[in-house]
């Protein structure tokens, strides 16, 4: 399998007052073309700010990043900006929708920057959403925000789809719902997905689970045959 | 970006009380830019035109007689291009009223073999024929006292009474604001006419046979009046003369261009005022936008949108708002400059004055709208660019709360409740914020203190001027200086006059070094109790033996104090040329609200002029049942030119200050307006950034309105701090506005009395409390458990 990104002794600390915290301690790991993977780990354990590097949302201190064999970690805030634009779909726990947009229009508001987007119309028919386009955020359950914020993620095309909690707001069955949207990308389109959560039963899904512990990468373990979303529960 | 532009109208409906409020200051501040600049323009325009048209003179020339065959040569003198010789007379109109006051002045038509200085250009009717009774009057006379063309006047010329007929109307490009005399201060069409007259006719009509009374000169071009002034002087000295008076000092010249400069300014600062509380209303709208977006901000940064795109996306809120405005405030002071210009056609007779529709100014509206948004909006909205967008996800650390100053009196901060408390820190907390405000409430309270620091201008000018300092019940004005001794003899026997006391007013240059000002010099006696002198507490000051009493106004212009030495002349003085002047002492600077005098002591300014004892008016104190027929007995005497009473003049004085009402009313409403918006604004953001906060306290069990009082503590104690800021701001606005309005005919008092300071505080205060209203109904209806059960 080929290797989309790379990172190399990913190290990451943020100064607040006097205090240096460090984040992360130093991670490699190595994300192969349309792999899930999901991330474990406890609160602090670094997680968070991992998806955020590999997202491009903010850049190691220390490191180096690979994606597509491109150097991350050397491009400029613009570059950063274009690396979002084109190849990473983010979703994220509490939706984050523009509450007054129609979830038709918070979904196309990413096609309006997008390269090579999909139809808006199409993605919400995918994540069976079709009949509440025209609804606000207000108007919408918890899972149906998710599956707009997911269809406004996958709609440019992305070759990424990161998700921090996707299902932390969700109640089981919604969530469930949700997993199976993801996994449905993950497998029909290909698309490299990672998943960051508290919740071990996800990691049933997954190809690989990356174990976050105290800013390092503790253990990775490799899913022989992932469940379905409808065979796992918690 | 349809998307991102759909959202921007959304925002905007979801706060639009705040954001109407925003472009209403807007409009309002370009409304009035907008209006007055098409008015000043059409007003300039005008005056130049006809200036040109009509050939003004630069220069008015008063002798008691030339030769009028002697005219032309005055242009043999360096400097000068074209002088014509005209006979003027100020005529009283008969009519059965015996207390009427009714004059014209009567000016002869240009000869056709003369030069046309001051045509005049015929409104209505036709010209009057030579030597028949027929005169061309100023349309506002005709109108004002209801005459029709083909009506006739009956006038006294020189002791004669004389029927007129009125052929046609005209207007001169010396009259375009007609006043009788510089002591009127307001014109009175009814009372005040010009009528205009062959020269055969009225040569016929009056003793001086074969001489003229006035000559307009015009110069050639490059030539300054200054260098002309002492040979015109030297040539008609001998003719009697009583006054030379440049262009720029012409009544109706000067009240013009002070008018239009006057407008001018405050084309400048007005608007400024107004953008300056919309751009402070705007940045903090904005910043809060900004902060209650964070989320939304982060979310696009991670979708790639670029910094530029979202800067792009916030500045569109206040692009909106400013075009929007500034569409509005430029379209209505277009609108707006019809009627203001037909009100400017009331008081100021030029032919010429049309208002226009403006593209320029719309233009101009637009862009300066535009610029002070763009750039609120720039500096509102670039701390998008310090958000890392995974900083930008979480949500903003909570606000850095320390004990403030004010806590450091225990005493009073124990006095105050816990909301008073919250809403006080909250002030400190957000210091640029709070700093904004109270410049915008510093700003709305000086505006508002015009108002009634203008109505106390009125109430010095009217009471000081006619109870104080002008106590007497008549005025008699003689049309030359004349002996004192026969004339007051005279009055003083009249019926019912109890004191007559005598003045010399006469025409002056007064001269420090390269400062020149040409005022009517006054001499006052040593007893005088009918015409006071006050000092700057009221008080009545003698009038000193030897020297001279400047007005404030004056000795500004001259830029002289007490015991410094002015030069001063009169072409009434009887002196070889070589002595026309004297170097007099400065004895004093008085305040002087109605006119521009220098004083002196009767005696002292008889010796000076060389003339012996003579007068130019009586003032008497006389019971008040009598003046009727006082007037009626001198209206037609030749050596009385008017007959004035105090009430007469208490009317003027009126209705010149109710032509500032207008303005400084509008003014306070205006001001008002504003602070409505700022706190209306700032209520909206302490209420959205607070939401759970108020909602929690809701909660706890508060009623609506102990949950409001966070809000308003935070805004009284913005308040506070604003009119302190205000106050001297205010002395700054009342002294220049003093300024600006002062010339030579009144100086506006620029104190502002407590009466001024509290008056705008309570102002102030109204728009704040009404503000507050508006936010109290905000907090009545929050949804309070919606709030607390969701995140930020």
């Amino acid at each position: 399998m080929d290797v989309l990104m790379e990172g190399k002794d990913l190290r990451k600390h943020y100064r607040t007052g006097e205090v240096e915290i460090e984040v992360l301690k130093g991670i490699n790991f190595q994300i192969f073309y349309g792999e899930f993977i999901v991330v474990l780990g406890q609160s602090g354990s670094g997680k968070t700010t991992l998806l955020n590097i590999i997202g491009g949302m903010t850049q190691a201190s220390t490191g180096e990043l690979y994606y597509k064999e491109q150097p991350l970690h050397e491009i400029d805030d613009q570059e950063l900006t274009l690396y979002r634009r084109n190849e990473v779909g983010f979703v994220f726990q509490n939706y984050n929708l523009m509450p007054n947009l129609t979830a038709y229009e918070n979904v196309r508001l990413a096609v309006e920057i997008a390269q090579n987007p999909l139809s808006v119309s199409d993605i919400l028919r995918e994540v069976g959403l079709e009949n509440w386009s025209d609804h606000f955020p207000s108007q919408l359950s918890g899972g149906q925000q998710q599956r707009v914020a997911i269809a406004r993620a996958i709609v440019k095309n992305p070759e990424l789809l990161l998700c921090d909690e996707p299902t932390g707001a969700l109640d089981i069955q919604t969530g469930i719902q949700v997993l199976k949207a993801l996994q449905k990308l993950n497998r029909e389109y290909h698309k490299t997905v990672i998943i960051i959560t508290h919740n071990v039963e996800i990691a049933k899904m997954a190809n690989r689970v990356f174990y976050l512990k105290d800013g390092l990468l503790d253990d990775v373990k490799v899913i022989e045959k992932p469940l379905c979303p409808e065979e796992i529960s918690w | 970006m349809v998307m991102l532009r759909r959202k921007t109208w959304r925002d905007i409906k979801e706060n639009f009380g705040v954001y109407l409020a925003c472009i209403m200051v807007i409009a309002l501040g370009l409304l009035l830019y907008t209006s007055m600049s098409i008015a000043v323009e059409s007003m300039d325009k005008a005056q130049q035109d006809f200036y040109v048209e009509t050939n003004f003179a630069d220069g008015f020339i008063t002798v008691t007689g030339y030769p009028e065959n002697k005219v032309n040569s005055l242009t043999f003198l360096p400097g000068i291009d074209q002088a014509a010789g005209r006979i003027v007379k100020e005529v009283r109109v008969i009519d059965q009223q015996e207390d009427s006051n009714r004059y014209l002045k009567m000016l002869t038509l240009n000869d056709a073999n003369a030069p046309q200085i001051n045509q005049i250009q015929l409104i209505e009717g036709q010209l009057p024929d030579e030597n028949q009774p027929e005169i061309l009057v100023d349309p506002k006379f005709l109108a004002a006292n209801h005459l029709s063309l083909g009506d006739s006047i009956d006038v006294s010329i020189d002791g004669n009474q004389v029927s007129l007929y009125i052929t046609g109307t005209a207007q001169s490009p010396e009259f375009i604001y007609i006043m009788r005399n510089a002591q009127d201060l307001y014109p009175s069409a009814e009372e005040f006419g010009i009528a205009y007259v062959p020269l055969s006719t009225l040569k016929a009509l009056v003793k001086e046979k074969g001489q003229v009374n006035d000559i307009v000169i015009t110069l050639k071009p490059g030539v300054s009046f200054d260098s002309v002034k002492d040979s015109i002087q030297a040539e008609l000295k001998p003719y009697g003369v009583r006054s030379i008076v440049p262009r720029k000092d012409q009544t109706s010249h000067a009240i013009l261009t002070s008018e239009i400069k006057q407008i001018r300014t405050m084309t400048k600062t007005l608007p400024v005022v107004f953008l300056g509380v919309a751009a402070i209303i705007l940045y903090t709208m904005l910043r809060r936008l900004i902060e209650q977006q964070r989320v939304a901000i982060g979310t696009l940064k991670a979708f790639g949108f670029t910094d530029r795109e979202i800067i792009l996306h916030y500045l569109t809120y206040p692009v909106v708002i400013g075009t929007t405005g500034g569409l509005l405030g430029g379209l209505s002071g277009v609108a707006l400059s019809f009627p203001l210009t037909t009100m400017y056609k009331e008081f100021f007779a030029l032919p010429g004055l049309k208002s226009e529709f403006s593209l320029k100014y719309l233009f101009f509206s637009l862009a300066l709208a535009f610029v002070f948004s763009v750039l609120s909006g720039v500096k509102g909205s670039l701390d998008i660019l310090r958000l890392e967008p995974a900083e930008a996800m979480r949500p903003p650390a909570p606000g850095t709360a320390r004990k403030t100053l004010i806590e450091k009196f225990t005493w009073f901060w124990q006095t105050l409740s816990s909301q008073a408390q919250m809403g006080i820190r909250d002030v400190f907390r957000t210091p640029t914020r709070s700093l904004f405000n109270v410049i915008g409430i510093g700003v709305v309270y000086s505006l508002m203190t015009v108002s009634w620091s203008m109505q106390n201008m009125t109430d010095v000018l009217t009471v000081v001027q006619l109870e104080q300092v002008q106590t007497y019940d008549v005025k008699l004005q003689l049309t030359e200086p004349s002996p004192t001794g026969a004339v007051k003899f005279a009055v003083a026997h009249d019926p019912g006059v109890s004191k007559v006391e005598p003045v010399l007013e006469v025409p002056a240059s007064l001269r420090s070094g390269w400062l020149k000002k040409d005022v009517a010099l006054m001499g006052l006696s040593e007893e005088s109790t009918l015409y006071n002198i006050l000092d700057k507490s009221g008080r009545r000051l003698e009038v000193p033996d030897h020297g001279v009493l400047l007005s404030e106004h004056l000795a500004k212009s001259l830029n002289v104090k007490a015991g410094d030495v002015i030069y001063v002349e009169s072409p009434l003085r009887r002196e070889p040329l070589s002595q026309k002047g004297e170097n007099l002492l400065v004895t004093g600077v008085v305040p002087q609200y109605v006119g521009l005098n220098a004083f002196m002591k009767d005696t002292e300014l008889q010796r000076f002029l060389r003339q012996g004892e003579i007068s130019t008016a009586m003032l008497i104190q006389m019971d008040s049942a009598e003046i009727g027929s006082m007037k009626s007995k001198y209206q037609n005497a030749s050596n009385v030119s008017s007959i004035e009473s105090l009430k007469d003049t208490g009317a003027k004085i009126q209705k010149m200050m109710e032509s500032f009402g207008f303005t400084v009313w509008l003014l306070a409403i205006l001001g008002g307006f504003c602070g409505f918006a700022l706190i209306y604004n700032a209520s909206i953001i302490s209420l959205s950034e607070r939401k759970r906060e108020l909602a929690s306290l809701r909660v706890l069990g508060m009623t609506p309105r102990e949950v409001l009082r966070v809000i308003t503590s935070e805004q009284w104690t913005l308040y506070a701090f604003g009119i302190l800021l205000g106050i001297p701001m205010a002395y700054g606005l009342s002294m220049s506005m003093a300024q600006s309005m002062s010339n030579d005919m009144y100086s506006l008092p620029a104190d502002l009395p407590p009466m001024a300071l509290l008056g705008a505080a309570a102002g102030t205060a109204f728009s704040v409390l009404v503000a507050q209203s508006r936010a109290y109904y905000k907090i009545k209806s929050l949804h309070y458990v919606e709030i607390l059960a969701t995140r930020d």
